[in-house]
């Protein structure tokens, strides 16, 4: 009986050391420094802290694609103290592109969060002929073999939505892969390449200045900043739905309550009116993916659309 | 140019001497100086970091004191090269060359107070340039396609035989194992990992900071204490502080040659800093009359690449300024820390946030100006560093190097990678091999595969293109004609070698 009760106070006390979290500095693993994930990495981190009462530092482990981030957070405990900025390369198009992944991107964590997801935008060299996506295909159908689409680098989201984008439309264009996509829009800008599928945000104020051309959004609704642009489902290449996202994972054993209070926390954050600009001034939209459940729904279904177009665009790294 | 690049000039100086832009302009420098004094601590994890405290900041104010910490880290790069041989940033990398021999031989106050002068110099010109001709030289920017980017590293890599002193066969030999070393990591076009051996951490490559320093750093410490009896103590030997008439003469051409090639590699998305230093270096070598004493302490190759990096570190803001388009890791997170403030970055900054576009110029010259005042009056303190004894001097240096390194990806990786780059170097010491061509094929290689594939890829397998395209073509001209220069003497030789045998 006294047994029992040292158990049950051990027990009492391991909850209540576990409604303590976090008793000590919370880090947040960010695979890609110097880049937009990275920026709104800090923005929530600080949010978090305020919120948590403890230090929530970014640490940056880049590398392999995100792969190095992944798996270390992965294989770290699931305490919650350690957090991944997870995405939709180390989640959804990694597991398809490269046969020896060292994590699975289900059963190795548990989805807390969605923080930024944004569109995609098809864009063209101001000077092609083309002034909408019908042209477009035409152009490229009257032409085959003689466009070429840039991307910032093979088996990202603006490769994949190239290789789509051919395949519903039975269209032949070349890929040209660069390293990055700020190089690539460069070549779009200088006439060297036709079309480009990327970033919404960071192509914005090349298309409101008239350095390049929109022709469609990838999103299935229209984007709410350039709401006159089509979506490429209106223009005839029906379920087109393709957005780049990012949010916040951790460890699979990290405990329900950690999760749920992550979960409630960056939800909070996202709504309040200051980081929401900053989100927004990032091209992102409050994400409709709130709570734990859904987002790792939206992953599995994220992770077998890309499991199909990576095997469509032939990309397959050995 | 007309009377409307004085107005803006003057907007920009009203904005940049508010008491708190010059206090975070201050701040910013302050810390990239010291950044950029610690071996391998960037401006790259220094910004991310200080990122969150720009939020609370005005755009202006918080993009001032973040391109401090930019060319105040360039600035301080260089000192830790000069003194200790160790690259502060991979910019500085060429400043070793010549600025450490010039330390122990006793000048190095000359060889520090020549880097500052010769980047405040610089840094003034490249402003001017950034404010008169940023639009039209955004175009040129534009003009460089694949082709003309590969054509500019074949000229580069020809020009980085000329680079070595001593053997050409060991310098070709050297330039051979960079490009080989280059080839670490994912292939572009087909995202085949190569040479990566299944390690992940070697899947984007070797980075460049982690083999700089392995083979100037380590290298440098363990053939010092190789000399167990007869350690250098070159502070014993200060001449003295201030470079003489004699160096004043020496250095003001250098210095005006290589402001100008690194102001318009600057300009260049895919040049930057880095190879403004190594041209303007291969450039002096090749014109100057000192030519002989380069790599032994010519004041000239401390000027000239000082000069350039500082250049190209300002003029690379025309190409964020005026397209959008980041050339560095610094830029892209530049970009970034606009976007947040709601500042898209690209062509309309300028016309429609004059006082961000102009006051971020003039914000340039001040804080360059705060470097040189701050910088001079420290050399003497830094000499001091020198009389450190060198069983206190070489662990703690190993400590920061390892600190730095890690810092990079945050990986222990690394610190191996650079431990096993300083034994290499070791070797290289030992066999009088010069690192410089082997960085120099290094950071081509990768860049040349890329855009030969791209324009391959591009005219679908035409190799006619490099030469129908005139700036490329230019540039393959450029390379005939040096290689030809290079080749003559020992074809020469090679003639009255034969005659004699005969």
């Amino acid at each position: 009986m006294k047994r029992l009760v040292v158990l049950l106070a051990m027990l009492v006390h391991a909850a209540g050391a576990n409604a303590q979290w976090p008793a000590k500095p919370v880090r947040l693993i960010c695979p890609y420094p110097g880049g937009p994930v990275d920026i709104s990495s800090r923005v929530i981190a600080q949010q978090l802290q305020e919120a948590l009462g403890q230090p929530v530092l970014v640490e940056t482990k880049p590398g392999a694609g995100g792969v190095i981030a992944a798996d270390y957070v992965a294989k770290s405990p699931g305490d919650g103290y350690t957090l991944l900025m997870g995405a939709i390369a180390t989640h959804a198009i990694n597991p398809a592109l490269m046969p020896n992944l060292p994590y699975d991107p289900i059963r190795d964590f548990r989805h807390v969060a969605l923080v930024v997801q944004v569109p995609n935008v098809l864009i063209v060299n101001s000077d092609l002929p083309a002034k909408n996506v019908g042209e477009l295909i035409a152009l490229a159908k009257s032409r085959p073999g003689k466009l070429d689409f840039g991307s910032g680098s093979t088996g990202s989201t603006g490769h994949l939505a190239g290789e789509l984008f051919k395949q519903m439309t039975g269209t032949y264009m070349v890929h040209i892969p660069y390293k990055a996509s700020a190089p690539a829009v460069l070549d779009l800008m200088s006439g060297r390449l036709h079309l480009i599928f990327d970033n919404l945000a960071s192509s914005l104020p090349n298309i409101k200045a008239g350095k390049v051309r929109a022709l469609a959004v990838t999103t299935a609704k229209r984007t709410n900043f350039l709401p006159q642009l089509p979506t490429l489902d209106e223009s005839g290449l029906k379920g087109f739905n393709m957005t780049t996202w990012w949010g916040v994972m951790v460890p699979a054993k990290t405990p329900n309550e950690v999760v749920n209070r992550l979960s409630t926390e960056i939800v909070r954050a996202l709504e309040t009116p200051d980081i929401r600009e900053r989100m927004l001034a990032m091209g992102s939209e409050t994400p409709s993916v709130r709570t734990p459940e859904a987002f790792s729904a939206f992953i599995e279904s994220e992770k077998a659309l890309y499991a199909k177009l990576v095997k469509v665009s032939g990309a397959k790294p050995d | 140019m007309d009377m409307t690049i004085f107005s803006n000039l003057a907007l920009g100086f009203g904005v940049a001497l508010t008491p708190i832009n010059l206090l975070y302009c201050l701040i910013g420098v302050l810390l990239g100086t010291l950044i950029g004094v610690l071996p391998g601590i960037g401006p790259v994890a220094t910004i991310a970091m200080l990122l969150p405290v720009t939020f609370s900041l005005s755009p202006i104010t918080a993009l001032i004191m973040l391109a401090g910490i930019y060319y105040g880290a360039q600035y301080g790069g260089s000192t830790s090269a000069i003194l200790v041989n160790l690259p502060g940033e991979s910019s500085s990398v060429v400043t070793c060359l010549d600025g450490y021999q010039m330390a122990r031989q006793g000048r190095a106050g000359v060889a520090l107070a020549t880097a500052a002068m010769g980047s405040f110099f610089a840094g003034c010109v490249a402003t001017l340039i950034v404010a008169m001709f940023a639009p039209p030289l955004a175009e040129v920017a534009l003009k460089f396609g694949p082709s003309e980017y590969f054509s500019l590293m074949v000229l580069g890599l020809v020009a980085a035989v000329v680079l070595a002193h001593g053997s050409v066969l060991k310098a070709v030999a050297m330039v051979l194992l960079g490009l080989l070393l280059g080839l670490v990591g994912t292939d572009v076009n087909s995202g085949v990992l190569r040479f990566a051996f299944g390690i992940s951490e070697l899947a984007d490559g070797i980075g460049f900071v982690t083999v700089a320093m392995g083979l100037f750093g380590i290298a440098e410490i363990i053939s010092n204490l190789e000399l167990k009896d007869e350690r250098e103590v070159f502070t014993n030997k200060v001449t003295n502080m201030w470079p003489t008439k004699e160096d004043w003469k020496r250095m003001w051409k250098p210095i005006l040659r290589g402001t100008f090639l690194g102001s318009a590699l600057g300009i260049l998305p895919g040049g930057g800093a880095l190879l403004a230093s190594f041209g303007a270096y291969t450039l002096e070598k090749k014109v100057s009359k000192y030519g002989h004493e380069f790599g032994k302490g010519a004041i000239e190759g401390v000027a000239a690449p000082e000069a350039a990096n500082n250049a190209g570190a300002q003029t690379s803001f025309i190409p964020l300024l005026t397209l959008g388009i980041p050339s560095n890791a610094v830029m892209a997170l530049m970009i970034g820390a606009m976007m947040i403030q709601g500042i898209a970055p690209g062509p309309q900054v300028m016309t429609e946030k004059p006082q961000l576009f102009w006051g971020m110029i003039a914000s340039m010259w001040v804080g360059n100006l705060m470097l040189v005042v701050l910088n001079l009056p420290m050399i003497g303190l830094w000499i001091k560093l020198l009389t450190v004894p060198y069983r206190i001097l070489y662990p703690s240096i190993v400590v920061f190097m390892a600190i730095g390194v890690y810092s990079l990806s945050n990986n222990p990786f690394d610190v191996l990678l650079m431990m096993i780059f300083g034994l290499l170097g070791y070797i290289f010491v030992k066999l009088e091999c010069e690192p410089a061509p082997l960085l120099l094929g290094f950071i081509l290689g990768p860049l040349m595969e890329e855009n030969l594939r791209r324009a391959m890829l591009l005219s679908r397998g035409d190799p006619i293109v490099f030469f129908t395209k005139p700036i490329s073509a230019g540039f393959l001209i450029a390379s005939i004609v040096l290689l030809i220069i290079l080749l003559l003497p020992n074809i020469r030789k090679k003639r009255e070698e034969a005659f004699v045998e005969g």
